[in-house]
């Protein structure tokens, strides 16, 4: 089962994206609410994919990809924008994230995405 | 986006987050408006809440929500990237109130599954207007510019690092190619996606160039992507499978054409279209946007968790169980009369342990009344505001903790309980001036630990309870009970408990109807506490509620009554006797009572009371017990003690809460033997004597 570390500071879009991969057979082997949480769990747990949000206290998605990146630069990032943050989104694919998908979240597309990076 | 995907557990959570930031905005905008003023920190606090509810929000379909927290969140963007920006505090907090209150009335119906139809329309007006309004009022020569897709932004692209590689491509021989990439409807920000697959062929190629070739224009190339697809031309040694492998993979393809071109011209000529050189890029430094680290939250290792409360509930029914249980093994009839020394000693330890976990379950249970005083903050600054009084609240002991259950009553009545405060208690400025009092009045909520019960003390320095309005009141309604000049202040005071009851000449939104306080006193009275209230014409008045730590577990003192079983509160118990003849009395309406030290006392035989057969029917061959609540005492009779014991509370089914029989009874429980004992309620006891 193909392993999710998901980061992002709030608990209902944690829940929201853990409950879609795990019944389609993803396996949610962490959940990080800051930056440095995340940096720090995908250390420990060496997931397969992360999602990351870009907007988070304490530390941002661009720079936990930084990080990430430079801890392991195969890691497989994809970010979670909203409408109207193309810089940040384009700062964070050039810091190394596969590729972003814009909220609201479209289910299907996040299911895809992952299928493809995996 | 599918229904599939929203289920009962995100809608809790959705919930429990939302409700949790509004209270958050609530709290610092409060705070804020101590000082009229919104600091840095504030400001992207506020933000960052508002963006965390419009996004969840969305998600969860509740676009009345999440329109009107986009707006102020727009807001709130302008005036922290602006940093000075004048604008008046009130109106801006008035607008954040008002989405506040709206949000709360929306949840309130998806708490009860009603249709989420509130309309945000006049919200979001309000808003627009303050923002535009501001804007007019801080003319300056940079825009703010609030990120929506008509952004203009400038960006280069860095083309790869050829020229390391240059010598070695030389003699390979090259492919050139050419692609029609076609996204996905509404993965929005196409232009971003071209970037990214070009970001990831430079590597591997030897020269690209697509069209649109200006991609950070955001509205255009975007458009034009949609319409025509993204159109890039390749130059690389990789082979057509390889190569169209790698483009496949891109996320969010549609349609994907991809084409070997047969000659370098046709390359070529695909650059002639339009004009090449892209100049060095430097991506702008972006660090404004940067969020503002909040300190509390350092992200270190958590400390507290959220816990399921229907988890809790099932814990604290296994442990309750678990008493019952122990007290089953170690009390067990087989035993009686065995001498079993180690038996004991283990059973000991056992009682221990299981009297450890009961008060650790317990504390896992219990929260402080902080957030319960806290929500008060609101109400006092919104009833001052309307009343034109000037109030301050002060709030004391809010670490004191009780269990979930119990705070989940008493809100209410703590609420009401302040309004009335301001309502009646406290005065208007001038007549506080007048009477030499500060002009300030204040509202003081104290709670604090007393025995196995919390005290919460609501206490006001207005203008205290006037004995002669209030009797005159009582007299009216025909609730005296007893003779007027026999009536101690606190039961004069204690009348305004009465249903009914209002000495308020009009009645106001916020009481006056009388229906308030006895409402109060019911809720009080579910959690099995009570209340009173002292007061001082012109100086002021103090409700004091008195509500158990926790509603589950008592110390009992179980009493026989023929074969039937009862188990009183030990706190309730003041003392027991047998008592002798000739200190009984009949009083003129036939009813018994008994003399102890100079006072009298009125009996209640159980036996009579529930209907119970029993052979001891002589009140000086059975046990006469003194309970006492609220300064009110009766003797009750019973055959005898059985013994003191740790008792968990059971609610009384309903089949047997529905008949009217039962008024005296709080509920059952389990003794040791396995007979069931029903719990005694004192207060129905009194009141029934």
């Amino acid at each position: 089962m193909p392993k999710v570390l998901i980061v992002d500071d709030s608990s209902f879009m944690r829940m929201a994206i853990k409950s879609v991969l795990e019944k389609n057979g993803y396996e949610i082997v962490g959940e990080a609410e800051n930056g440095v949480m995340g940096v720090h769990m995908y250390k420990e747990l060496k997931p397969d994919i992360v999602t990351m949000d870009i907007t988070m206290p304490v530390m941002t998605g661009i720079d936990a990809v930084k990080s990430i990146m430079k801890y392991d630069p195969n890691a497989k990032i994809v970010m979670l924008s909203a409408m109207g943050q193309e810089d940040m989104v384009m700062e964070s694919i050039l810091a190394g994230a596969k590729t972003f998908i814009v909220k609201p979240l479209k289910y299907d597309y996040l299911l895809d995405i992952i299928k493809k990076l995996i | 986006m599918s229904d599939n995907y929203i289920n009962e557990p995100m809608l809790e959570i959705y919930l429990f987050e939302t409700t949790s930031n509004i209270q958050n905005l609530e709290s610092l905008v409060l705070r804020s408006e101590t000082n009229s003023s919104f600091t840095q920190d504030s400001i992207n606090e506020i933000f960052r809440i508002l963006h965390t509810i419009k996004g969840s929000s969305s998600m969860m379909l509740y676009d009345g929500i999440s329109s009107v927290a986009h707006s102020i969140e727009d807001l709130f963007y302008y005036i922290r990237e602006k940093k000075d920006v004048n604008f008046e505090f009130d109106v801006l907090s008035e607008l954040i109130f008002n989405f506040i209150d709206f949000a709360k009335v929306e949840i309130e119906k998806i708490k009860c599954g009603d249709l989420v139809d509130g309309d945000s329309t006049h919200l979001i007006n309000d808003v627009k207007d303050f923002l535009n309004q501001l804007i007019q009022l801080n003319p300056s020569k940079e825009e703010v510019i609030i990120p929506t897709s008509n952004t203009k932004q400038q960006y280069y692209i860095q083309q790869g690092n050829k020229d390391s590689t240059s010598q070695e491509m030389i003699n390979t021989p090259m492919n050139y190619y050419k692609t029609v990439i076609t996204f996905e409807d509404g993965c929005e920000m196409e232009n971003i996606r071209a970037y990214t697959i070009v970001h990831n062929l430079n590597d591997i190629t030897q020269e690209l160039f697509h069209f649109p070739q200006e991609l950070f224009d955001n509205e255009e190339s975007v458009t034009t992507i949609r319409e025509r697809g993204f159109i890039l031309y390749i130059k690389t040694d990789k082979h057509y499978e390889e190569m169209y492998e790698i483009v496949n993979k891109s996320m969010f393809l549609k349609e994907l054409e991809f084409t070997q071109l047969e000659e370098e011209s046709e390359f070529e000529w695909g650059r002639g279209c339009k004009t090449l050189e892209t100049p060095e890029i430097k991506i702008p430094e972006i660090d404004n946007r940067v969020e503002a680290v909040v300190e509390r939250d350092t992200g270190s290792v958590q400390s507290i968790i959220s816990v399921n409360v229907t988890k809790l509930d099932k814990l604290m029914d296994l442990v309750g169980e678990m008493v019952i249980a122990e007290a089953m093994v170690t009390q067990n009839p087989d035993l009686k009369g065995l001498e079993l020394e180690n038996f004991q000693k283990a059973s000991r330890q056992l009682r221990k342990i299981t009297s450890e976990l009961q008060d650790t379950v317990m504390s896992i249970r219990m929260i402080p009344m902080a957030n319960t005083f806290n929500k008060m903050q609101r109400v006092v600054r919104d009833m001052s505001k309307k009343l034109c009084k000037e109030i301050k609240l002060e709030i004391l002991g809010e670490e004191t903790e009780v269990d979930k259950n119990i705070i989940e009553h008493i809100s209410d009545p703590i609420m009401h309980l302040v309004r009335n405060a301001i309502d009646h208690g406290i005065e208007s400025s001038e007549e506080r001036v007048l009477s030499n009092k500060p002009k300030k009045g204040t509202v003081t909520l104290e709670a604090k630990n007393v025995g196995s019960d919390v005290l919460v003390m609501i206490k006001d320095d207005g203008r205290g309870l006037n004995k002669n309005k209030i009797l005159q009141k009582a007299r009216d309604h025909g609730l005296i009970w007893k003779k007027e000049d026999e009536m101690t202040d606190k039961e004069i005071y204690n009348l305004i408990f009465l249903p009914g009851f209002s000495t308020k000449e009009g009645v106001s939104e916020y009481s006056g109807r009388g229906v308030g306080m006895d409402v109060v006193l019911k809720n009080i009275d579910e959690v099995g506490g009570s209340a009173s209230i002292e007061s001082i014409e012109g100086v002021g008045s103090t409700i004091t509620l008195k509500i158990p730590l926790t509603l589950a577990i008592i110390e009992g003192m179980n009493i026989k009554v023929g074969n039937a079983r009862y188990t009183l509160p030990t706190t309730a118990i003041k003392q027991s006797f047998r008592p002798k003849e000739s200190e009984i009395i009949i009083d003129p309406n036939g009813n018994e009572m008994i003399m102890v030290r100079g006072q009298c006392y009125p009996i209640l035989r159980l036996h009579s009371h529930f209907g119970v057969n029993t052979k001891i029917n002589n009140l000086s061959e059975g046990i006469l017990i003194m309970i006492d609540q609220d300064e009110r005492s009766i003797c009750i009779f019973a055959d005898g003690l059985i013994g003191h014991q740790q008792v968990v509370v059971k609610s009384l089914p309903n089949y047997i809460r529905k008949t009217n029989n039962v008024q005296g009874l709080a509920g059952c429980t389990l003794l040791g033997d396995g007979s069931i004992s029903l719990i005694l309620d004192i207060g129905g006891l009194i009141n029934a004597s």
